[in-house]
């Protein structure tokens, strides 16, 4: 029997993670110091799928240049090109004829649970959808059911029906392409109206509830609440310099060619990268996480946040609850305090219980800057010191 | 160049053989060959591609073989100068990298004692010689042959009465043998070998090894058993593929935030590096030695050791250093080579020795032949480059020569403290200020639309962008194949401004330094003289915009370091005006990735 090949959605833009996507693709944004995208393919390997048809489009050199060609993490990945992103069933159509009669179907924007793949691989039955438990439904395609059997799913409905969602994670054969295109004829590109049309012309689709993790990102205060748990899961390595008088304490992995200077406290469970020039005297408690080449300058204490690659933070800084983007650069002082704070995205309002600042990349700010909790600072702005900050800042604007 | 490649083992040898052949494709070829042995020997081969070899091959069954990519030196691409070449019988095929400099004394002594030849190469005489030694045992065949020999060769030849064997020899060509399991493989370089293992053993001048199924027994040309290190190899095969790029130059283009990070990362804090002791003597001059691109480095790292050091340095083109015949030169020579395989810049490597000078190379292969050749060794660290023009390997040579500078400068106390900083600062920002530049793909693409019908094109610059002005010419003509050249502003109007048209786009590289204003004034010279300029300066630069009929930003890094978001613009610029072009981009005509001949 040929080997089963899974096809990974992975060519959406993740507007909803402004400013962190500006510049890459949701599934490019790391979490725990991988990306997104990272973890499902990881997924996949532990299952030994090992062919993997990637489509791909915002910004896919970032994907493309950090996976290859999918040797380094055990599998075989092949690029197809989603020039617009129209909907989930026109990318996976892309990937028509190069899937084998039965296939899997993931999105790569979320966490997908090696257990959940395992699940479905052992029901043997295609058709069948991965569905969990939800505590906000309407975000997601919620499916009813009778017994194990799909009778409807909604998109993101409008009034409350159930709190059983689909995954996005699918085993399909290769029929399906026929109820693709017949869907785009009729203009629907999204894989429910395909499900829908499944179903009306009699074929049986059926539900997997899974108990394994399943986490989606869907705003930004999400990558933390994600990261705190994917490091809660530990892990202790320390390559690099610890200087003397460094104290470490709980999970805390350094990467190779870091420095941690004298003074300098942490308190796991932590992750730096590569590269890095920490302290002395910096403090960074739970459940934070560095990239690659990334400077914190003396005095300055981190906590519960995400910090990207060639981020550079200056002196006597304070930063919670906050998310920095790649290349971001803050200098002395910058106070970014959690609290709780109400944050308004798409004309709706979200009470997040702890939030500090929302900052994406190649972000300049000068020293003494102060930021009000659950501000989100866009890319590529420059910020002049001396500067509160008490309303979001698009990408690309200078506070003078 | 020539790419070698043989295996011996279990399995059938014709796939194994062909597939490596492809992964040497980067090394530049015209046509190709193969000689299976089963029995008897069989030898297919053709002018062109792989491609074309493959059309011709029918069943080759066989558990040994040997084969050949060449790079034409002596004889025109054709069928008959393919190898592999065989003896007169028939019985015995060989494949050849380098030159043979007296074959033709060697050819008429051959021919007067009635050996057919069948092809305008050197090569030939090879097989011949070997023939004519022959007397049952092949090792003694070529150990005999190789006395008579002058030149510069890797080879590998087999025989049909003794087919549990391939006999390999190196003198000045690389080659590179790979150990399995049950199984063994020879190759002219590591990207061959890396889909079957990564143990390798690097053979050195003058070793002859006997290589069979289950083991290799190396000794030199006189027949005594030498000992030599079996290496693992960290890429990966699969690092040779293009990953969802058009092309390789492409992919590598867009891997130079990542490579220039390898480069620098544990290299950085405090700034000191260790290169053999040699970052505390007290040189009172450098010279760098380099071919290509790799010399254009060296002309940045002139302008970068200068300002970080305090010391004078000259540059000079491997090919060239022979002949300067100093016999006492400069106490440091720095020789820059990728590969670490280019014969110019060996030979260069043995001739500094000789004068007595210290040498230090910067490589990106580890373990190369360079890397043996000299007192110490520093990695750049970009990963295997397979696209004929180099691109993340300049930028992360550069990086490595300003790491040099900066630790150089530190031990002679001419880099002040607040530079230090600064420099730190500078080459940390660099894996974002690269990708910004990437981003701005979109402009570069019109940018390269605007002038993809050119003819000619100069790329003008002063201080350390004049060298980035003859690398961004190099890459413009290497893959657009459009005739360019790069010049020091200040020369324009010594010459080459007789020759500027509305015709010929002029590239200058105006980074605010303080040559900027002098840049601005060319720049309105040239635009006099009606000729289109496309400037290229820092972010927020509005007076370039008007002295200029196009312009591409830079993020605005330090003038020392400027170099590298400009030749990256430069790299997109020559991409995507030989894709406009319709050019083959990752094997430009008549180029080879890896130069091992002089």
């Amino acid at each position: 029997m040929a080997q089963l090949k899974a096809v990974v959605l992975a060519a959406g833009e993740g507007i909803r993670l402004r400013p962190l996507t500006l510049y890459k693709p949701k599934v490019m944004i790391k979490v725990a110091n991988r990306p997104i995208l990272e973890y499902v393919v990881r997924a996949l390997a532990q299952n030994k799928i090992k062919d993997i048809v990637m489509v791909v489009g915002y910004r896919r050199e970032r994907i493309m240049t950090y996976f290859e060609d999918g040797q380094k993490f055990g599998v075989n990945i092949e690029y197809e090109v989603q020039d617009k992103q129209l909907g989930t069933a026109h990318a996976l159509s892309l990937a028509e004829g190069k899937t084998g009669e039965r296939f899997l179907v993931m999105p790569g924007d979320n966490i997908a649970d090696a257990a959940m793949i395992r699940m479905l691989l052992a029901s043997d039955t295609p058709n069948s959808i991965a569905v969990t438990e939800s505590a906000q439904p309407s975000k997601y395609g919620v499916v009813l059911l009778k017994g194990k059997k799909v009778t409807k799913i909604v998109e993101k409905p409008e009034s409350p029906m159930g709190n059983l969602i689909s995954t996005g994670l699918f085993f399909l054969s290769d029929k399906v392409f026929e109820h693709v295109r017949r869907c785009a004829i009729a203009g629907h590109h999204d894989i429910t109206a395909v499900f829908q049309d499944m179903m009306a012309s009699g074929e049986e689709l059926s539900a997997l509830k899974t108990v394994a993790k399943w986490s989606d990102v869907v705003y930004p205060w999400d990558l933390l609440d994600l990261n705190a748990r994917v490091l809660s899961e530990g892990g202790e390595s320390t390559a690099g310099t610890i200087e003397k008088g460094v104290h470490l304490k709980g999970s805390v992995q350094v990467g190779e060619g870091s420095v941690i200077r004298s003074g300098t406290y942490i308190e796991g469970p932590v992750r730096i990268g590569r590269g890095c020039d920490i302290g002395p005297n910096v403090c960074i408690f739970p459940s934070t996480c560095i990239g690659d080449n990334v400077t914190i300058q003396s005095s300055t204490e981190i906590r519960e946040s995400l910090l990207m690659n060639d981020v550079s933070i200056g002196p006597g800084c304070l930063l919670s609850h906050s998310v920095i983007g790649d290349g971001t650069r803050v200098g002395a002082h910058f106070v970014a305090g959690a609290d709780k704070a109400q944050v308004i995205l798409e004309r709706e309002l979200h009470e997040v219980p702890s939030l500090g600042v929302i900052m994406g990349e190649d972000t300049t700010i000068g020293s003494n800057v102060t930021v009000d909790p659950g501000i989100f600072i866009g890319s590529s702005c420059k910020i002049a010191s001396l500067k509160n900050i008490h309303r979001n800042i698009p990408d690309n604007s200078s506070v003078v | 160049m020539c790419g070698i490649v043989g295996y011996i083992g279990e399995k059938e040898a014709l796939p194994i053989l062909i597939e490596s052949l492809k992964r040497l494709e980067y090394r530049g070829y015209d046509s190709a060959g193969v000689s299976v042995i089963d029995k008897e020997l069989m030898n297919t081969k053709a002018a062109g591609r792989i491609i074309e070899l493959e059309k011709r091959l029918t069943k080759m069954p066989g558990r040994l073989g040997i084969a050949h990519t060449r790079w034409a030196t002596h004889g025109k691409p054709s069928d008959d100068n393919a190898h592999p070449f065989l003896d007169c019988k028939k019985e015995m095929a060989l494949v050849h990298n380098g030159i043979i400099e007296n074959y033709h004394a060697l050819r008429e002594k051959l021919e007067s004692e009635g050996h057919k030849f069948t092809s305008e190469t050197d090569t030939e005489t090879l097989v011949h010689l070997i023939e004519s030694n022959y007397r049952g045992d092949l090792k003694a065949a070529v150990i005999e042959s190789l006395k008579q020999v002058k030149g510069s060769f890797a080879l590998a030849v087999v025989h049909v009465n003794e087919p549990d064997k391939i006999v390999v020899a190196r003198d000045e060509s690389p080659l590179v043998v790979g150990l399995g399991q049950g199984e063994n493989f020879v190759a002219s370089d590591v990207p061959a070998l890396l889909k079957h293992t990564r143990r390798v053993i690097y053979l050195q001048n003058k070793d002859l090894a006997v290589v069979t199924r289950t083991g290799i027994e190396v000794e030199n040309f006189s027949g005594e058993p030498v000992q030599r290190e079996i290496s693992t190899v960290n890429w990966s095969a699969e690092d040779t593929e293009k990953g969802g790029y058009p092309h390789f130059m492409l992919k590598e283009i867009y891997e130079q935030p990542k490579a220039i990070m390898e480069s620098f990362i544990g290299r950085i804090p405090g700034l000191e590096l260790e290169i053999g002791g040699m970052e505390k003597e007290d040189f009172d001059s450098i010279k760098i030695v380099a071919c290509g691109t790799s010399f254009h480095a060296g002309l940045v790292g002139k302008y970068a050791l200068e300002q970080l050091t305090g010391l004078p340095v000259t540059v000079e083109a491997a090919s060239e250093y022979r002949y300067s015949g100093h016999a006492r030169d400069t106490p440091l020579i720095i020789l820059i080579s990728q590969s670490g395989e280019s014969a110019d810049t060996l030979q260069a490597a043995r001739e500094a020795r000789k004068r007595g000078s210290r040498t230090l190379a910067i490589s990106n292969v580890v373990g190369s032949s360079i890397t043996r050749e000299v007192d110490a060794v520093l990695y750049t660290r970009a990963g295997p480059e397979i696209g004929v023009a180099a691109t993340k390997t300049f930028t992360t040579q550069l990086i490595v020569l300003y790491l040099l500078g900066a630790a150089m400068g530190q031990a002679r106390g001419t880099m002040l403290p607040h530079q230090k900083a600064e420099l730190i600062d500078g080459l940390r920002r660099l894996p974002r200020d690269v990708q910004t530049v990437l981003d701005n793909r979109g402009a570069i693409k019109l940018a390269a639309e605007w002038m993809s019908s050119a003819r000619d094109a100069y790329f003008i610059g002063r201080n350390i962008n004049y060298p980035t002005a003859l690398e961004g010419a190099l890459k413009m003509k290497e893959i657009s194949y459009i005739h360019a050249e790069g010049l020091p502003a200040g020369e324009l109007k010594h010459g080459p401004n007789a020759l500027l048209s509305k015709e010929t786009p002029v590239i200058a590289i105006a980074v605010r330094d303080h040559t900027y204003d002098k840049m601005i004034s060319n720049m309105g010279e040239v635009s006099a003289r009606s000729a289109p300029v496309l400037a290229i300066g820092y972010e927020n630069d509005r007076e370039l915009r008007k002295s200029s009929d196009l312009s591409l930003y830079v993020p605005a890094v330090q003038p020392l370091l400027s170099p590298i978001p400009v030749i990256i613009t430069l790299q997109l610029l020559a991409y995507h005006v030989a894709a406009a072009r319709g050019c083959e981009i990752d094997k430009p005509r008549n180029l080879a990735k890896s130069v091992t001949v002089e």
